[in-house]
């Protein structure tokens, strides 16, 4: 790829970067987020096009228009947020968009299916609904997809974010497998453990731009990581002791939640979070951590069990009665959970603390404290905004999450309730939240964090507790940080 | 001379009950092939409406092939401006299900008295309701085959449970829903002219929300194919049930409105009971 | 504005003009046809008042569920059904008494004619538009029985009730010879106002909008999102009982078969043209008005009157285009 730039309006997102990889080889793509990486992908995937610049494949010109002639040519991509449908079956997964012919013939295509899945050491069960498969074995459909299409050259997009440590390393494992019979692999991603441990040659891109390109045997992970963010100092994480309080903080015993199907998705889960301190909570996606983070909230009802804040029950309490207790919520997913799209910035503002009575007198709206407060909330991490009464559509996906994360810490926070609170910062703008969040606590709140990114729980948290398959689990007194130990509890691993 | 079958009471309750769930039939049908590619479609009466009101017109000039003819083309036209509505200018799905009955109603009164010629008998010719009779139980397995077994049907509901998934692996939603909707447009045009093709004789407001119900029986059945043909009949069965008793000497004095209403009720409470557990195409209502 | 927009209102218009044309009338005549039928002498400005009464509230009615996140179509039975009520209860307790209480009534049988679908709505996710509309016909057929039977007037062939007296009915503010205007426009116009307040300043004013505008949000922020549903969807109903009682006590007197000429459904038409915001539906609710009164004298030029079922639907989906125009992104 030479000289590609892309331009969405007043934004250029790349600006005429080159990318040359030689086939066979595993080539990382880093950078920070927004540094452009996707996008270049999505240009060679056919998902964009390009505002200026050129594509080779094997010395010969080429230019997609559409991401079907992409894969004409060969290239595959798997996504971060993957590409597979729940509710169709395995094999409909895997044929669809290349079926092959108007009727369906399964029979035939099963054949070909397991053919493709045991030369990869995958198994599936085929007319199954694609619902019931793990993430990591998602992430394997999603590899046979390619391989279904003859993909020669792959694009991994952040392949390992949902993944437990072990399944990580059998995505590549794979992926050295293909490699090996001459396929291409682009993996973008922003683990450099990764990059180190498993390719042959990276680049870096930073702020659109093309930074450097390096063999991974020339270089190592400071270098790497200075590359990426440009400075020569890391940015500094506050050393974190907890606080001695004399308030319980939160506390859950045997909380069962049952699922939709009749399944326990929460089995009898216990813990304590003191006052002071940060907990966090590791599991791959899918352990039961969401159905633990809404019990807190008070948006699910356990079968059992009983949840208590400083003592006071909140097993029956509404969601409402323990936000007047101080519970702070910074969702999962901000578009669907936390913001309303096209209400201005300062109706926003107001959204989970609208009974509050900083914000309301009584039944009314107060409108002028309102304003102060949402002017508050968008200087606290320099939330960039044309203007208050803008709706929150307007704000960049990174400025709608510095908004919502501030709008949870500033109104006197005493159960803080993250799901991944930096989720679509980049580094700097990661460490300032949980900066505050640490703040808080040092001033005796208490914070819940889930994350799939355990190096980010391993930074942050002062305790770190495992979700796996709807249980509960800690590491053993002295391997508290221990990333290998953690690792192990995360896949069930005693 | 009578066969003793056919005057059986038994064979022409279910002789009734047929004819009455045609229109449910196809235009469950129609609501299927557009729920299931993402669109939601509350439209269908003013298809199947607009059908009837063009068969009828165009079967008193031309004869009955061309009523047909115009009855499918009429209700083309208003699913595909369903969906252009909602896929080009991305209007709320049931905003734009109401502008279609809208039409459908408004349009149909106003070309109606407009353009049908009452000096002439007040009944259009039709073709022999057996044709609808058949199209309108081979749809429904058709549809179940189309699902299962071909490309087309696999596309369809892909673009209904995820259609952004559905771009990333190269097929165009726009275009799947064009087809589905174009289908719609047949099946509720065919469920309108079945309608009119009874009596030949098209009234304002004639469907009287079949459409709806047709709608409601989609959702009973999970939409899918054979569930819904089933709550079709069964929503039929009532209508045929109030059609029996209505006047019977030994029931007590219920007047008819009470008969009238039993279609609408048991609709309503199959909506409360039932619903919670079926899921909807995933993607229903996403662009 | 767009040229997508200006596309949709030029194609309507000119299908518009084209459907006149077909009914063999002009598209100038018809225009000032409509404009001198509704406003152009006092007697017409009158009418049109009148009109637009019973549209402004039932198109408040729909606004505010529209605010929640629901569909009321339902307003047509819960207004037919308020007015019944309100006739049946005007009858039996006459004179200012009967104003208050038939009032009262109707807001009560208009709130309970939306409470299955409410309830349906909250607890069993089944889809409202449905619900109402099966609602809206047995309120036909219940109301028709009615009024055929128990509550007709004796000795009447037609099927009405019996003429409310006149110290039952709501008094008229200006009554200068052919200006007539009655009070229940004021009503209306008041209505919207108290609406649109409570909705911008009331703390149960934003909760409801969060749950018209995302419900999972409004969950997260301890709204109780069963409960917004159901309130929002009896209150809505409690407003087109209203409505149906102010056409009762101001201008029919009475009630019969074949009482609203489909106020429900424009009263969605109202909503939506009305935007974000319900001091809106005050200038739509006229907009609706002006297009009834005036549509009358179009009838009288063989113009079919389902053009005008047919211009509802086009300013549905012009006020609809209009509303879901794409944001761009700023910072």
């Amino acid at each position: 790829m030479r000289g590609i730039t892309q331009r969405f309006g007043a934004v250029t997102a790349l600006d005429n970067v080159d990318l040359e990889v030689e086939k066979g080889a595993i080539h990382a793509i880093v950078g920070e987020n927004g540094a452009g990486k996707t996008t270049l992908m999505r240009i060679l995937y056919g998902a964009q096009r390009p505002t200026e610049g050129a594509l080779e494949i094997d010395e010969q010109s080429v230019e997609f228009a559409t991401s079907k002639q992409a894969i004409a040519a060969g290239i595959g991509m798997v996504s971060q947020h993957y590409g597979i449908i729940p509710e169709l079956s395995c094999l409909q997964n895997l044929i669809l968009g290349a079926e092959g012919g108007l009727i369906i013939d399964s029979a035939k295509a099963t054949e070909r299916a397991q053919a493709l899945a045991t030369k990869m050491g995958f198994e599936f069960d085929w007319p199954a609904l694609a619902a019931t498969l793990s993430p990591g074995a998602t992430q394997k459909l999603e590899i046979l997809k390619l391989l279904w299409r003859n993909a020669r050259i792959m694009i991994l997009d952040e392949p390992t974010a949902m993944l437990s440590p072990a399944d990580g390393d059998a995505l590549f494992a794979s992926m050295r497998q293909l490699a090996s019979e001459g396929a291409t692999v682009l993996l973008v991603t922003h683990r450099l453990p990764e990059v180190m441990d498993h390719c042959s040659r990276v680049t870096v891109l930073r702020g659109g731009k093309w930074v450097a390109e390096k063999a991974v045997s020339e270089t190592n992970t400071k270098e790497l990581a200075q590359l990426i963010v440009g400075t020569s100092e890391p940015f500094p994480v506050l050393a974190a002791t907890p606080v001695a309080s004399q308030k319980e903080g939160l506390k859950i015993e045997n909380l069962v939640v049952r699922g939709e199907r009749g399944e326990d998705k929460l089995k009898s889960v216990s813990l304590t979070a003191k006052r002071g301190e940060i907990l966090g909570i590791a599991g791959v996606d899918g352990s039961g951590q969401r159905e633990l983070f809404h019990a807190i909230a008070g948006t699910l009802s356990p079968k059992s069990g009983e949840i208590s804040m400083d003592g006071a029950a909140w097993t029956k309490a509404s969601t409402a009665d323990r936000i007047e207790g101080g519970l702070r919520v910074i969702p999962e997913d901000r578009h669907a959970e936390g913001v309303v799209e096209a209400w201005s910035l300062e109706e926003n503002s107001a959204l989970g603390l609208q009974r509050l009575p900083a914000l309301a007198k009584g039944p009314w709206v107060d409108l002028e404290a309102r304003k102060t407060w949402a002017e508050q909330v968008a200087a606290k991490f320099k939330t960039r905004h044309g203007g208050l009464g803008l709706p929150m559509a307007s704000l960049s996906g990174g400025n709608q999450q510095r908004f919502v994360a501030a709008r949870a810490l500033e109104m006197s926070p005493q159960l803080i309730l993250a799901f991944q609170p930096a989720r679509g910062l980049d580094l700097g703008g990661s460490a300032h939240v949980y900066q505050a969040i640490r703040g808080r606590v040092t001033a005796e709140a208490v914070a819940v964090i889930v994350s799939f990114d355990l190096d980010e729980l391993l930074e942050h948290c002062d305790r770190i507790v495992v979700m796996n398959r709807g249980r509960l689990s800690e590491p053993s007194p002295g391997q508290g940080k221990d990333r290998d130990a953690i690792g192990r509890l995360i896949v069930g691993v005693t | 001379m009578h066969n003793d079958l056919f005057s059986n009471p038994i064979f022409n309750f279910l002789a009734v009950t047929i004819v009455l769930a045609l229109p449910l039939l196809l235009g469950a049908m129609g609501g299927l092939t557009s729920e299931r590619s993402g669109v939601i479609n509350i439209g269908l009466e003013g298809m199947m409406l607009i059908a009837a009101c063009a068969c009828s017109l165009a079967g008193q000039k031309h004869g009955p092939i061309a009523g047909l003819a115009a009855g499918i083309f009429a209700a083309i036209i208003l699913a595909l401006l369903h969906w252009l509505m909602t896929q080009v200018y991305r209007i709320d799905h049931v905003i734009s299900g109401m502008a279609i009955n809208a039409f459908g109603a408004g349009g149909s009164n106003f070309l109606f008295n407009r353009f049908y010629d009452t000096t002439q008998s007040a009944s259009s010719p039709m073709l022999p309701i057996w044709i609808y009779k058949w199209i309108a139980f081979l749809v429904p397995i058709g549809m179940w085959i189309y699902l299962k077994k071909t490309r087309g049907g696999l596309h369809l509901m892909a673009v209904g449970n995820d259609p952004d998934k559905a771009r990333l692996v190269g097929i165009q939603p726009l275009k799947v829903r064009f087809v589905a909707l174009l289908a719609t447009g047949i099946f509720t045009g065919l469920g309108g002219v079945a309608l009119v093709t009874d009596t030949g004789i098209f009234t304002d407001d004639m469907t009287a929300g079949k459409g709806y119900i047709a709608l409601a029986a989609l959702i009973l059945g999970g939409w899918r194919p054979i569930p819904a043909m089933l709550a079709c009949i069964g929503f039929a069965f009532f209508s045929a049930l109030r059609l029996q008793l209505e006047g019977n000497q030994h029931l007590p004095q219920i007047p008819s409105e009470a008969w009238s209403s039993i279609p609408y009720l048991v609709t309503i409470i199959a909506l409360a009971g039932l619903l919670g557990k079926t899921k909807a195409p995933a993607g229903l209502g996403k662009p | 504005m767009n040229w997508r927009l200006v596309a949709l209102i030029v194609g309507s218009l000119a299908l518009l003009a084209g459907a006149v044309m077909m009914a063999g009338a002009s598209p100038a005549v018809a225009l000032s046809t409509l404009f001198k039928g509704s406003l152009g002498s006092p007697q017409a400005i009158s009418g049109t008042l009148r009109e637009s009464t019973p549209l402004l509230i039932a198109g408040l009615a729909v606004f505010l569920s529209l605010r929640a996140g629901l569909f009321n179509i339902g307003v047509e039975g819960q207004l037919i059904v308020g007015a019944c009520a309100c006739s049946v209860i005007a009858l039996r307790f006459p004179g200012p008494i009967g104003i208050i209480l038939g009032t009262l009534g109707a807001m009560i049988a208009g709130a309970l004619w939306a409470l299955p679908a409410a309830l349906i709505k909250a607890y069993r996710n089944g889809h409202e538009v449905i619900t109402t509309i099966m609602l809206n016909n047995i309120a036909g057929y219940f109301t028709g029985y009615l009024v055929a039977g128990p509550i007709r007037a004796p000795g009447q062939q037609n099927t009405t009730t019996a003429d409310i007296t006149p110290s039952t009915h709501l008094p008229n503010v200006f009554n200068n010879g052919p200006l007539t205007v009655n009070i229940g426009i004021f009503v209306g116009i008041v209505l919207a106002i108290l609406a649109a307040l409570w909705l911008k300043r009331t703390v149960a004013g934003y909760e409801l909008q969060t749950v018209g505008a995302n419900s999972t949000a409004a969950k997260l922020a301890g709204i109780r999102t069963e409960r917004v549903i159901v309130k929002a969807m009896l209150a809505s109903g409690a407003i087109a009982g209203l409505g149906g009682a102010i056409q009762v006590l101001a201008y029919e007197g009475r009630f019969y078969l074949g009482f609203s000429p489909g106020y429900g459904f424009d009263g969605l038409g109202i909503a939506l043209l009305a935007g974000g915001s319900a001091y809106g539906v005050i200038p739509a609710g006229f907009l609706f008005g002006v297009l009834a009164k005036g549509g009358v004298s179009l009838g009288i030029q063989q113009i079919p009157k389902g053009i005008t079922v047919v211009v509802l639907g086009m300013a549905i989906l012009i006020a609809a285009a209009i509303r879901y125009r794409k944001v761009k992104t700023v910072a």
